[in-house]
């Protein structure tokens, strides 16, 4: 309705303005207390105005604690998961929309079971699994009462040990079990000409060769948002990170700063080294989304779809 | 050297179905047992309508499809068990099925890398083809930078350059306008007269059959309902369902009864005179019917149509729909009762069972009797 335009704009303006403040706000809030010293907050309570020792905090970040360690922890994690999603969310895909493959929906289902039952709420049982990743098939064994059969054969059952706690696999490997990047390739291959894999075949491209010669290069925006998408998860990921890796150079960068605060109490926190580290650990995301982020909007895009 | 528009040429194969099913289930036949055979060079348009089964006969063809019994021989070698590449034949897409990542050239190209032939061969070929189908220009555009008909003619393009032995179209043109339809109907008729190839062509325009096809193949739930010239299959439709697919309008079809001597419709008006008892359907062209010429059938106009060049008059006769062709110029009162008579060179008589053609009910039938195919 174009006569009530100005006001509509008014309290749209109004209500942008509040959002901004409330997201900004505390932003501004982690620069200024980041760029004060110990002392003045100490002296000052919280910091409304930017002082001069962001570097010097930075520096202490840096030196004095595991945070540039915890930060390439973060990166490996972080790249391998979106690269291992990447690749196998891709194949996944493939193999649900190009091939005529007994029970495909039910995969699917599964695939897509994967966004309605996140990390969060299995974190107890990836746990128990990751400490053991033999411990299923332990389990079938004892279920199946296979493993009796073995004890009366050889004196004893099969119990299977390996943990893959406090290693890069197994921080990586729990995240990378997520149907979203399926879904979107899937969402991109039924949006191409479906007799695109007919054609291919024709001129003489077996699936392989199809695969790496027109579904690669055609789904190469998609792969980059998966990418950021994924990337991005995965460097703030903080529940799993923080029960799957307990020594402090396993650990990732964002974990390491929340355990910057000083668990004794009576303490006050160094709130301006914490805030430093803040700001250095968002910087490689941060880096991530102002270069990519063309791929980043039509990766939400096309995962909305 | 030869002239350019020569050196893309096929060379010819004969396809033929032996006993060729195709089931999902045993419950669900696509395509119950088909024999059939083209000849090498032929262009054969497979007709039906949707769910015919024609786009399936095509694939199994193509390879895209298993067949489920039976065999598929390409020029002497039984192919059924082949890869498509391995059996000698293109296809055109009803959608194009472009890759939309590669250059007009690339994607003309890409069998031929695939098949590891070299590059400087690649673009000598590519420059022919582009040459032939006037594409010459756009070789470096992508295909979302092309028109329909553009898109179009790269898809034959990409088909053709491997100079395959048989060619398959899969409702190429049911994507274009109506213009754009006739004038790439022209060029694959001449395309097909300068290539060579055998030709297999599956639409449900009964237009693109009649005006492309050496024979036509009329395709019924899975079964051939005609195989033969566009002529014969217009004059002498083998069953109802021929003659009402083929026309436009369509072919009359009465029910009558004869009682011995003449047929009768249902409100007892004779419609000809026939020798033998028991139901028929008789088939009559809206364009065969004689208007006022002082035949014995009345009826009234129920609505008219004026298509500038002739004009279709609907009736009804003893509760039945008929429809009249009118040519341009034949003034036609539409308030008053028509007579109408049946001259019966122009009858078709189908069994009332089984809808098949009586051949020869009225003697010889029409007056310029069709000509055997080749």
């Amino acid at each position: 309705m174009v006569e009530n335009a100005r006001s509509i704009n008014i309290v749209a303006s109004i209500l942008l303005a509040i959002g901004i403040l409330y997201i900004v706000g505390p932003l501004y809030l982690t620069l200024s207390t980041a760029s004060q010293s110990y002392e003045y907050m100490l002296r000052n309570g919280l910091a409304w105005v930017p002082g001069t020792e962001l570097f010097a905090n930075m520096g202490k970040v840096i030196h004095d604690t595991r945070i540039p360690v915890q930060m390439l922890n973060s990166m490996i994690v972080a790249f391998s998961n979106a690269l291992a999603t990447c690749a196998l969310s891709f194949l996944s895909a493939y193999a649900i929309v190009y091939f005529r493959i007994r029970w495909a929906g039910v995969a699917f289902a599964l695939i897509l079971a994967t966004i309605m039952l996140p990390l969060d709420i299995r974190v107890i049982t990836t746990y128990q699994v990751a400490s053991n990743i033999f411990s299923p098939l332990n389990a079938v064994l004892d279920f199946t009462g296979l493993n009796s059969l073995i004890e009366m054969a050889f004196g004893s059952p099969v119990q299977l040990e390996l943990s893959v706690l406090d290693t890069h696999f197994g921080l990586v490997a729990p995240l990378v079990a997520h149907g979203t990047g399926t879904f979107l390739f899937r969402q991109f291959f039924m949006t191409l000409p479906k007799d695109l894999f007919k054609a291919a075949r024709m001129d003489g491209a077996g699936p392989i060769r199809f695969l790496i010669d027109i579904l690669l290069p055609l789904a190469r925006a998609s792969f980059a948002s998966l990418f950021v998408l994924t990337f991005l998860s995965g460097w703030t990921q903080y529940l799993w990170p923080l029960v799957g890796a307990s020594t402090p150079d396993m650990q990732t960068a964002v974990v390491g700063l929340a355990r910057l605060v000083p668990d004794a109490d009576g303490q006050v926190p160094d709130f301006p080294m914490i805030m430093a580290g803040a700001v250095l650990v968002s910087l490689v995301p941060l880096t991530m989304i102002a270069v990519l982020q063309r791929f980043l909007v039509q990766g939400l895009v096309l995962s909305e779809k | 050297m030869t002239a350019i528009d020569l050196s893309i040429r096929a060379a010819a194969a004969e396809i033929a179905l032996i006993g060729v099913t195709k089931s999902y289930d045993a419950k669900n036949t696509i395509i119950p047992p088909i024999d059939v055979t083209l000849r090498p060079g032929e262009f054969t348009v497979v007709l039906g309508p949707s769910g015919c089964g024609k786009s399936t006969l095509l694939q199994m063809i193509a390879g895209l499809e298993r067949v489920s019994s039976g065999k598929i021989v390409i020029g002497g070698r039984e192919v059924q068990d082949l890869e498509p590449k391995h059996r000698g034949c293109a296809m055109v897409f009803q959608n194009y099925a472009l890759y939309p990542h590669m250059t007009v050239a690339e994607n003309m190209a890409y069998s031929l890398k695939v098949a590891g032939v070299s590059k400087a061969e690649r673009a000598e070929r590519v420059g022919t083809v582009a040459k032939m189908l006037g594409l010459a220009d756009y070789l470096t555009r992508k295909p979302s930078q092309l028109s329909g008909g553009q898109r179009q003619r790269v898809a034959i393009g990409r088909a053709i350059i491997r100079e395959p032995g048989v060619l398959l179209f899969d409702e190429p043109l049911s994507n274009l306008d109506a213009q754009l339809r006739h004038d790439m109907r022209v060029e694959l008729a001449e395309l097909h007269r300068r290539i060579g190839a055998t030709s297999v062509f599956v639409t449900h325009d009964q237009v693109e059959a009649m005006t492309l096809a050496d024979r036509i193949l009329i395709l019924n739930k899975g079964h051939i309902e005609q195989f033969d010239t566009p002529k014969a299959i217009y004059h002498h439709p083998a069953s109802v369902f021929v003659a009402k697919f083929i026309g436009s309008p369509p072919m009359n079809i009465l029910e009558v009864e004869g009682d011995g001597s003449v047929l009768r419709l249902a409100d007892g008006q004779v419609v000809a005179n026939y020798s033998a008892k028991g139901k028929f359907q008789l088939g009559i062209r809206p364009e065969d019917i004689a208007v006022n010429e002082g035949g014995s059938i009345k009826t009234e106009i129920r609505y008219r149509e004026d298509l500038g060049s002739h004009e279709i008059l609907e009736t009804k006769i003893a509760d039945q729909n008929l429809r009249i062709a009118m040519p341009f110029g034949v003034e036609i009162d539409t308030t008053q009762t028509l007579s109408l008579s049946f001259p019966q060179a122009r009858l078709h008589l189908f069994d009332g069972e089984t809808g098949r053609a009586i051949a020869n009910a009225f003697g010889d039938a029409h007056s310029a009797p069709v000509k055997e195919y080749q």
